[in-house]
């Protein structure tokens, strides 16, 4: 499968499959080739103390950034399994990150998890994976055949649950926004 | 301590299972039924890819088994399927109890960067809009009250 077949308008896609990284570096984190690797520490909310680290000391939380350092230069970027092992602060910088690797220097990224959650607000479209086969894309998170692959978030297992229950809310992915529905229907 | 325990830890690393040396460790796929040779079983971020039914499935076979167990994870929507909860804050335990009343603490929880379960966060902010009196944690228990 040719990744770079699957970018729709150089957007952002997610990918719903099984992710392991290939990323093994023995050593200390300095004494990875990186140039400018202090900058690229903050990109990744590092800071230089990580530097006088030995890999294998690394929780999976900095290991995942340490990898993503090391892509930062890359014209395609994969990264998986952020919801294994990104807090939510953590998780909603990097997401930021990628749309501004995105957006301003035109990298195309792809994301790998089993969390659709992952992809709010990041991704516009979803494929499902499974031994590099496509078996299924969207572009809806509200498709209900998408969560026969994969767990379905919360706030969508909610909606989707008033819904069946004749009860008309709004389809979002922001809690705030659900909120002010009901506020709206039972104040 | 509780025979059916979540941990959750700001510092996500593998290292924490060491402070429960007389649990067997799972940390990979695994077969359910070879789990009754051990009496404590710490499992370390397995249950990412299942879906809650299979999970509660897991859990009630070892509380059926008298199987003491703790679930080592990052997915908060994960801590509502066990009584007990303890929150690392890296090395420390930060707070621990029972699930419900360390959810309660939600701005001690923000302040490390663990975000509450959906249904719970939900629930929060719908009381302070005095919309429900309580925290709930499943959605039919709150359609219902809301809707009824």
């Amino acid at each position: 499968m040719e990744i770079g077949n699957l970018f729709k308008n150089g957007k952002i896609i997610g990918m719903v499959s099984n992710y392991e990284s290939s990323f093994n570096f023995e050593g200390q984190v300095k004494d990875l080739k990186v140039k400018n690797i202090e900058k690229s520490l903050k990109m990744v909310l590092l800071d230089e103390t990580i530097l006088d680290k030995e890999m294998k000391e690394l929780t999976l939380s900095e290991l995942f950034k340490i990898e993503l350092l090391t892509k930062l230069n890359n014209n395609v970027i994969v990264v998986g399994n952020l919801s294994k092992v990104l807090n939510y602060k953590d998780l909603e910088y990097i997401k930021k990150l990628l749309l501004k690797l995105n957006n301003d220097y035109h990298k195309k990224i792809v994301v790998i998890d089993r969390d659709v959650k992952v992809f709010f607000n990041l991704v516009k479209y979803i494929y499902v994976i499974d031994n590099k086969k496509i078996l299924y894309s969207t572009n809806d998170f509200f498709d209900k055949k998408l969560y026969e692959y994969t767990k379905c978030p919360k706030i969508i297992e909610f909606i989707n649950y008033a819904l069946e229950n004749n009860i008309n809310l709004t389809k979002t992915l922001d809690i705030y926004e659900l909120i002010k529905d009901i506020y709206r229907m039972v104040s | 301590m509780e025979t059916s325990v979540t941990i959750m830890c700001t510092n996500f690393n593998k290292e924490i299972v060491n402070k429960y040396p007389d649990y067997h460790l799972i940390d990979t796929s695994f077969n359910v039924q070879s789990l009754t040779k051990y009496r404590k079983i710490i499992f370390f971020n397995v249950f990412n890819e299942l879906k809650e039914d299979k999970i509660k499935e897991i859990f009630k076979y070892l509380d059926d088994n008298k199987i003491a167990y703790i679930n080592v994870t990052n997915n908060i929507e994960e801590v509502l399927l066990t009584k007990y909860l303890i929150i690392y804050d890296k090395d420390n335990i930060l707070i621990e109890g029972n699930t419900l009343d360390v959810l309660k603490e939600e701005k001690l929880l923000k302040r490390i960067g663990v975000h509450e379960p959906f249904i719970c966060d939900l629930s929060l902010l719908l009381k302070d809009y005095g919309l429900v009196n309580k925290i709930y944690l499943d959605k039919e228990a709150l359609v219902g009250d809301l809707w009824k």
